[in-house]
């Protein structure tokens, strides 16, 4: 794919439009049964979604590489390749919910995903929608969601790349895509593998002076990702879906630099398969059916110190989407999950749990210029029902351009609220000693309101901006404390938390005959802090929590002229307190990351070659990504991709 | 709400890019004072011995730190011992016994590659010794005793004792090694650095200590996931089984100590500290001072009593000073995450 060369690219972040539904017939999208997706029913959130052409530039990295520098999301990171995981508007790691076309992927003993095991090129789309989402998502949709998607291409034709990538540090990787489509079946495979020593220099301070070493047991042994899809049409009015997404990675475990003698290691494979199907009816309406299987497993040895882990989880859901009336639509769906999980802490049984949920959303568009939503789920833990679950949604544009005036300016006011919970996982439950089987569901709720600007400045520049308030609450947020028997730590419903903040975005594009270019700039404000707690819970209150930055800005800029591409990407974080009593933190700093590429046509002009040169830490700053995980230096890959198209 | 939001941007202007102050105090306090040991949060290096000046009131919160160019001290501070003008800290998770200067805390000497050290005790000024752990959680192979040479602060010999060899004590010319994955206490000669003999007590003695008439305490406690009845076992000397056992009914008790005069024993149980006389033959039921101590110790020059409070390991600890004989607690003064021990000086 001459991603890079082609001219419909946009190399940039792309703020969701104001939709146009409003201005024809609330008819679902086609005839043909095109998926309705959930954003339809998140109006009023914030999203943001990566293009496929900046996808392309992390095509051997992983999801933490992109959300971190491309979105500029606080990613807590122990090192290159290790533990990455995300905290979205000030919530923890297990209030982002990961899904994977549609289905949650986070682990189900941990209640979380690392970022660093979802490679890039298992997914063709990549959005994030910050804030309380459980209603469109699901349990752990607190601090928003990351949906990673694949989407058929329905282009005829066959197209595809090879990739291969070398860099600093022992970097090795490669990777391929295929896709081919005829009129009724559409085929995509992918698959990628990367290695690096992650054997770079760091300094420490010691008695006797600054000592320079060398990271050792950091190695990313291997990690495969095999993502194989296709899209059938069946018939005018259905169409059957399959996707697999297997990715498989084996990794030392780096320790922090004053842990002595660990040689830890750990294998991570997890198998996802999904089969959907999809019918238009007569009415207008649409049904839809998935079933879908995980399978996740953890090995992890230090020194003869063993532990495993295996979960299976299969799961089906069913929804139907119909129009009412001229001006909305509403889905109704229930969906079930089973797990059955072989986890070393859990003794030698294996551990089996059910959970359900039904939910509706409702979109209506009762005027030009208004869009609303109402949404409702309601789960069934093994505890109880988790708390119900609402969200209602509100956009109005307040000034609407005429169709024909580019340059005029629109201005949407944009409001939602929404409650949410989290399930417990299976370690909470069933963790031994300390497991707590009566733990309840953490409860959330939080408010946004905000404006969307956009203005065209000249026939060939646009400029929109997004300014974003919210402020949001999670209850029973849960906390190990050591009250089970003889001591043992053990989880309970204990904590509030607040988190409010701002977040504020503005991103130009301008395309001037060959030359296109984008700019975004964005800033975020979160302060999050224990409000409640109880007298054994030590942490203080009116603390921001550790690992919370107070302040990001994200500022990313992309180019392209002819077969060229050049793009920079830099990110500030404020300090983030590495304790709970606000003493220790890791200092404020800068990160910059860059790409200069070219793709040249190769005779016959259906093959191409893209060379593109990309760099990470190119201010070399020395810091800790983590305490006592210092960060490699400045560092530099080189891929080479052949594209047919 | 909207004075919320307002004060939020008021705070993000000051804050913006501005990092907080690190703590730092110039030098260690004068004597007399007591170095606090902060365990600190596993894995981030962190551990700290703080610096108290019990006159001036004066805290150096990282003395290692501060007074050693910002060198970390690492990760686990789980014990230190002086002996002569030096003190050797154990820092368990770096496999390493940092030596320092007494008072003033500069680094003298690094000990590296001793296994998980636990705990230092010293039988003259030039010989040292330090029990190590070998072998991962529950298959623990049996640990060491390293022997070091004070002078030149390095490793001269390792003597081989049960597994996870705890806090030792030195009396009657002898060395009491509590084997705490076991339930064994191993006899070193420190003439011949050999094992002379061992002494049955009950599963999991972690601590032993010697009485004004030379009997020997040894506080068991089952180890971590397994099942049994913790006691309190004394033994004569020369002997290598229990002279008299005292079960407990439930919990666990930890961190016998011993008092100044050597007539008193202290312990730790179910969330506080008991205290009891060496010529008790039965357990106490009233508890001496009512905190949960992580760490305890009483000062031999005025007999003031200084409790560890550990706040889990997310939050920084304190300690609490209470005047000879216990009761109301003088002082209160935090440190870092952890604290475990007291070493006066």
């Amino acid at each position: 794919m001459a991603l890079l060369a082609s001219p419909a690219a946009h190399a940039q972040t792309t703020q969701p439009r104001p939709d146009t539904l409003t201005t024809r017939a609330h008819r679902l999208p086609e005839a043909r049964v095109r998926a309705v997706r959930p954003e339809r029913f998140a109006v009023g959130s914030q999203r943001v979604e990566l293009d496929s052409a900046v996808l392309a530039q992390y095509r051997g990295g992983t999801a933490a590489d992109v959300l971190g520098s491309r979105l500029g999301l606080y990613i807590k990171n122990y090192g290159p390749g290790q533990l990455a995981t995300i905290s979205l508007r000030g919530t923890s790691s297990q209030h982002t919910a990961v899904l994977w076309n549609g289905l949650n992927i986070a682990l189900p003993t941990l209640g979380q995903n690392d970022l660093a095991l979802l490679p890039i090129s298992g997914n063709t789309q990549l959005a994030v929608q910050a804030g309380p989402a459980a209603a469109l998502y699901g349990s752990g949709a607190v601090g928003g969601a990351i949906l990673l998607r694949t989407e058929p291409d329905w282009r005829p034709g066959l197209r595809g790349s090879v990739q291969a990538d070398a860099g600093s540090f022992g970097l090795r990787g490669g990777s391929l895509e295929a896709r081919t489509a005829s009129p009724t079946l559409a085929v995509r495979v992918a698959a990628s593998y990367r290695q690096a020593q992650n054997d770079y220099p760091y300094y420490l301070r010691l008695p006797t002076g600054l000592a320079r070493y060398t990271m050792q047991n950091a190695a990313l042994r291997h990690q495969w990702s095999f993502s194989p899809d296709l899209a059938w049409r069946l018939g005018a009015a259905g169409e059957l879906t399959a996707a697999a997404w297997l990715t498989d990675a084996d990794r030392e475990i780096q320790q922090g630099t004053s842990i002595a003698g660990s040689n830890a290691r750990e294998i991570d494979q997890s198998r996802r398969l999904v089969l959907g199907y999809r019918r238009a009816t007569t009415g207008g309406g649409q049904w839809a059916v998935r079933g879908a299987w995980f399978e996740d497993i953890i090995n992890y040895s230090d020194q003869g110190a063993i532990s495993n882990s295996r979960v299976r989880t299969t799961q089906g859901q069913a929804e139907y989407t119909a129009p009412l009336g001229q001006r909305a639509s509403l889905r109704v769906g229930a969906e079930a999950q089973h797990f059955a999980a072989l986890v070393d802490g859990y003794g030698r049984e294996p551990i089996t749990e059910n959970r359900a949920a039904a939910f509706a959303l409702l979109r209506y568009d009762p005027r030009p210029g208004l869009r609303l939503s109402a949404n409702l789920r309601q789960a069934a833990l093994p505890a109880g029902l988790a708390p119900l679950t609402p969200t209602v949604g509100l956009e109005w544009d307040v000034r609407q351009p005429a169709v024909f005036d580019s340059l005029a300016a629109s201005l949407t006011l944009k409001a939602s609220a929404a409650r949410t919970y989290r399930a417990p996982t299976l370690n909470e439950r069933y963790w031994r000693p300390g497991g707590n089987p009566d733990l309840l569901a953490e409860a959330g709720h939080g408010f946004e309101v905000g404006l969307r600007h956009r203005v065209g400045l000249a026939r060939q520049l646009l400029l929109e901006s997004e300014l974003t308030a919210f402020t949001q609450l999670v209850d029973n947020w849960v906390q190990w404390l050591p009250l089970g028997l003889n001591g043992a730590y053990s989880p309970r419903n204990l904590r509030q938390v607040r988190s409010q903040g701002l977040e504020a975005s503005t991103a130009l594009r301008l395309r001037q005959g060959r030359y296109q270019a984008a700019a975004r700039l964005a800033y975020g404000l979160t302060q999050t802090r224990k409000t409640q707690g109880v007298a054994v819970d030590t942490d203080p209150v009116g603390i921001q929590l550790a690992y919370v930055p107070l302040h990001r800005v994200n500022l990313t800029t992309d180019h392209q002229w002819r077969g060229w591409l050049a793009s920079a990407a830099y990110t500030f974080t404020s300090f983030v307190y590495t304790d709970a009593s606000g003493s220790d933190f890791l200092p404020s700093g800068g990160l910059l990351g860059a790409t200069l590429g070219r793709t040249v046509a190769l005779p016959g002009r259906t093959t191409s070659l893209t060379l593109l040169v990309q760099s990470t830490n190119l201010l070399n700053r020395t810091y800790d990504s983590y305490p006592a995980r210092p960060a490699p230096p400045r560092a530099y890959s080189v891929s080479l991709r052949f594209n047919y198209h | 709400m909207k004075k919320s939001l307002l004060t939020l941007l008021l705070g993000a202007a000051v804050l913006a890019g501005c990092d907080p102050d690190k703590e730092t105090g110039p030098s260690v306090p004068g004597s007399p004072g007591v170095y606090v040991l902060s365990e600190g949060q596993f894995g981030k290096g962190d551990g700290t011995v703080s610096a108290y000046g019990i006159n001036s009131k004066a805290l150096l919160t990282d003395a290692f730190g501060t007074i050693n160019k910002e060198a970390a001290l690492g990760d686990v501070v789980q014990d230190m011992g002086i002996a002569g003008a030096q003190g050797y800290i154990c820092v368990n998770g770096s496999g390493k016994v940092e030596v320092v200067s007494v008072p003033d805390f500069r680094s003298v000497a690094t000990i590296r590659r001793i296994p998980q050290p636990r705990y230092f005790a010293a039988t003259s000024a030039t010989r040292g010794y330090v029990t190590a752990w070998r072998g991962p959680y529950t298959n623990y192979l049996p640990g060491k005793v390293m022997v070091l040479n004070l002078s030149t602060n390095t490793v001269i010999d390792s003597i081989t004792v049960g597994r996870c060899p705890e806090q030792l004590t030195v009396a009657n010319g002898l060395l009491y090694v509590p084997n705490s994955y076991d339930n064994t206490v191993s006899v070193i000669d420190p003439a011949t650095n050999k094992v002379t003999s061992t002494v049955t007590v009950a599963a999991g003695p972690q601590t032993v200590v010697a009485d004004q008439g030379g009997n020997l305490w040894a506080l068991c406690s089952p180890p971590y996931g397994t099942t049994g009845t913790p006691t309190l076992v004394r033994f004569a000397p020369a002997s290598t089984a229990a002279q008299l056992s005292l079960p407990f009914a439930t919990g666990s008790p930890a961190k016998l100590r011993i008092g100044p005069d050597k007539t008193q024993l202290y312990y730790s149980y179910n969330g506080a500290e008991y205290r009891m006389s060496t010529t008790a033959t039965a357990l106490p039921i009233t508890p001496f001072i009512r905190r949960d101590f992580n760490g305890f110790a009483i000062d031999s020059r005025d007999n003031s009593i200084y409790g560890a409070v550990s706040t889990g390991y997310t939050t920084n600890g304190y300690f609490l000073h209470y005047p000879a004989g216990g009761g109301k607690a003088i002082d209160s003064v935090t440190v870092k995450v952890g604290p475990n021990g007291f070493v006066f000086y």
